[in-house]
């Protein structure tokens, strides 16, 4: 097991936003968090990631407690993220977007007066082949279009190396087609490094394409888990979720 | 560039020694504006109390002259050192908070320096400042005093310019964009914004130490928020994105400002008239404002290769 947290909670003055969550992820699994607006999945990758402390609970990273610490601290150890909203630096260019995770992932963004323009460009590039923006590598990055954005972050969240990546919602905003071609592309960058995935994602066709198993948040809670063909068959998840959506 | 370091080698040669001691102040004040947009610019945390630190280098070498009789070398050497310490204290409650509560932090922390410099009286000399400090004879040789502050503020403009352009600089620059990013590239933002205040204490307490060694005293203003307001308006004015905006903004504020001053009374006025035309007409200052003009011109001209460079 990769990753675990046991009876996680999180209470927002009377509401309670995470409630009691027991997770456990194995190695080199995909699992998607699905659930209506406000069901808490953000809040609970904050508690993941450190942005948040919880109330109660654990968190356990490859063994090793990490509830608490800082979130620098955290994404060190191996976890990747990307947020929901603004994942990327606007007014740099896309290479120095990649470029300055790289130095980050090498231990080399503390040197003061070495010149930074050449320093780790065969890495930084490789990167933005493998996500497909070498081509827009002097753009800046606020300028790229919204697709190349979120393959952008795709590419910094990847910079650091992570053995567990999340992303919360790596899909929104784009166009069928987009959203097609960025989930082959995670789908293709998560079998190639041997990551473990959990992401948040309301396109239920790109949560049943590519999930081992789906876990169902409804008010702060776990409701629900399992595989895609038990969450399709399950009548409460039906009710709560994808009846609403199809409203 | 080469061409910059020519004039301003020949400027005592051929400017009025009054014009010399202006472009003398220009240059400390760009080494200041150097130092503080190294926080404003790059790294987007906005200080109201950059004269503080200031203070700080000026009144270390003044007391260590005056009071203590240290050798001239140690006097100057000191400042930066004693900034430095300072910046680090007051940094590591600033960065505790961000945006407009670091901002008001920092004026509450100069606010404080001001008023221990303007009430200790048996150390500072309080209100009367402190006044015909002992500085070497040999500096009111000539234009001696001149070219000691332009080596000095040449090399640290260049040590400043290395450090932006460093991967500490870039690391720097995506805080600026994104603190929350940044920490989850495993960057821990607090300490990359406390280096980035205690680096920029040390070069404000460099200038403030070279402009007591040009003035031959130090007075509590150098403290007062209105001097952090000049700062922040050289930046603003030449550009806080650009690494020259500084240096061509103290420039020209300092020469309106004495224009101005020197016709009317009424400086203040028009100063505040053409801050509001630069930020409403150029917003990203006068070297941002150039910068964008030459790139759409060599775009039309067909020789831009349509990339933007920074
Ligand atoms: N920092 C916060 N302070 C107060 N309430 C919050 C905070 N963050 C989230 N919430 C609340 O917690 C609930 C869950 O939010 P969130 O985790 O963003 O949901 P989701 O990502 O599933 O849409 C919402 O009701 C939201 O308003
Ligand atoms: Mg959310």
């Amino acid at each position: 097991m990769i990753f675990e947290t046991q009876h996680l909670t999180k209470k927002f003055g009377g509401l309670t936003a995470t409630s009691d969550v027991s997770l456990q992820i194995e190695k080199g699994e995909l699992v998607s968090i699905i659930g209506p607006n406000g069901a808490g999945k953000t809040t609970l990758f904050n508690l993941l990631t450190g942005h948040i402390k919880p109330d109660e609970g654990k968190v356990y990273f490859q063994g090793r407690e990490i509830t608490g610490l800082p979130p620098h601290a955290i994404s060190r150890m191996g976890i990747g993220r990307s947020f929901q909203r603004l994942n990327i630096f606007p007014r740099l260019t896309t290479f120095e977007n990649v470029q300055v995770a790289v130095f980050s992932a090498q231990g080399k963004s503390h040197q003061l007066f070495t010149s930074a323009k050449k320093m780790v460009r065969k890495e930084t590039e490789t990167i933005l082949e493998s996500v497909g923006l070498l081509g827009k590598k002097d753009t800046k990055g606020g300028l790229l279009a919204h697709g190349d954005q979120k393959r952008l972050e795709l590419g910094i969240a990847l910079s650091v190396h992570p053995s567990l990546l999340l992303l919360d919602e790596p899909t929104q905003g784009m166009s069928p087609q987009e959203t097609v071609e960025t989930t082959v592309l995670i789908q293709k960058l998560v079998k190639e490094r041997g990551l473990t995935l959990i992401f948040v994602e309301h396109d239920m066709s790109v949560v049943f394409g590519i999930s081992d198993n789906i876990r169902v948040l409804h008010q702060g809670k776990v409701i629900f888990s399992g595989k895609p063909e038990e969450v399709r068959r399950n009548e409460e998840v039906q009710r709560i979720y994808l009846g609403e959506e199809n409203k | 560039m080469i061409l910059v370091s020519l004039v301003l080698l020949i400027v005592p040669f051929v400017f009025s020694r009054s014009m010399v001691s202006l472009i003398n102040e220009m240059l400390i004040m760009a080494l200041a504006g150097c130092a503080l947009n190294l926080m404003l610019g790059y790294g987007g945390m906005v200080s109201f109390g950059p004269a503080g630190l200031y203070a700080v280098g000026a009144y270390a070498t003044a007391i260590l002259l005056t009071r203590y009789g240290a050798p001239f070398i140690v006097a100057v050497l000191a400042a930066p050192v004693v900034a430095a310490i300072v910046g680090a204290i007051v940094g590591w409650f600033c960065v505790r908070r961000s945006a407009v509560y670091f901002a008001l932090l920092t004026l509450a922390f100069a606010q404080i320096i001001w008023t221990i410099i303007f009430e200790w009286y048996d150390f500072t000399n309080g209100d009367n400042g402190i006044v015909s400090i002992p500085i070497p004879e040999v500096l009111y040789v000539g234009s001696n005093i001149y070219y000691f502050s332009l080596a000095i503020v040449a090399v640290c403009i260049f040590v400043l310019w290395r450090i932006v352009n460093s991967p500490f600089g870039a690391t720097l620059q995506a805080i600026r964009e994104n603190p929350m990013r940044t920490e989850f590239i495993a960057v821990p933002v607090r300490r990359y914004q406390l280096a980035a205040f205690v680096i920029s204490s040390f070069f404000l307490g460099i200038a403030g130490s070279l402009f007591c060694v040009f003035a031959g005293s130090v007075f509590p203003d150098y403290a007062h928020w209105v001097k952090s307001t000049d700062m922040l308006v050289v930046c603003l004015l030449g550009g806080i994105y650009n690494f020259a905006g500084p240096i061509v903004g103290s420039g020209v504020y300092i020469l309106i400002s004495k224009v101005i001053s020197k016709n009317t009374t009424y400086w203040m006025f028009f100063l505040g008239i053409i801050i509001v035309f630069l930020v409403l007409y150029m917003r990203n200052g006068m070297v941002g404002f150039a910068a964008e003009k030459i790139f759409r011109f060599r775009n039309k001209l067909g020789a831009g290769n349509g990339e933007g460079k920074s």
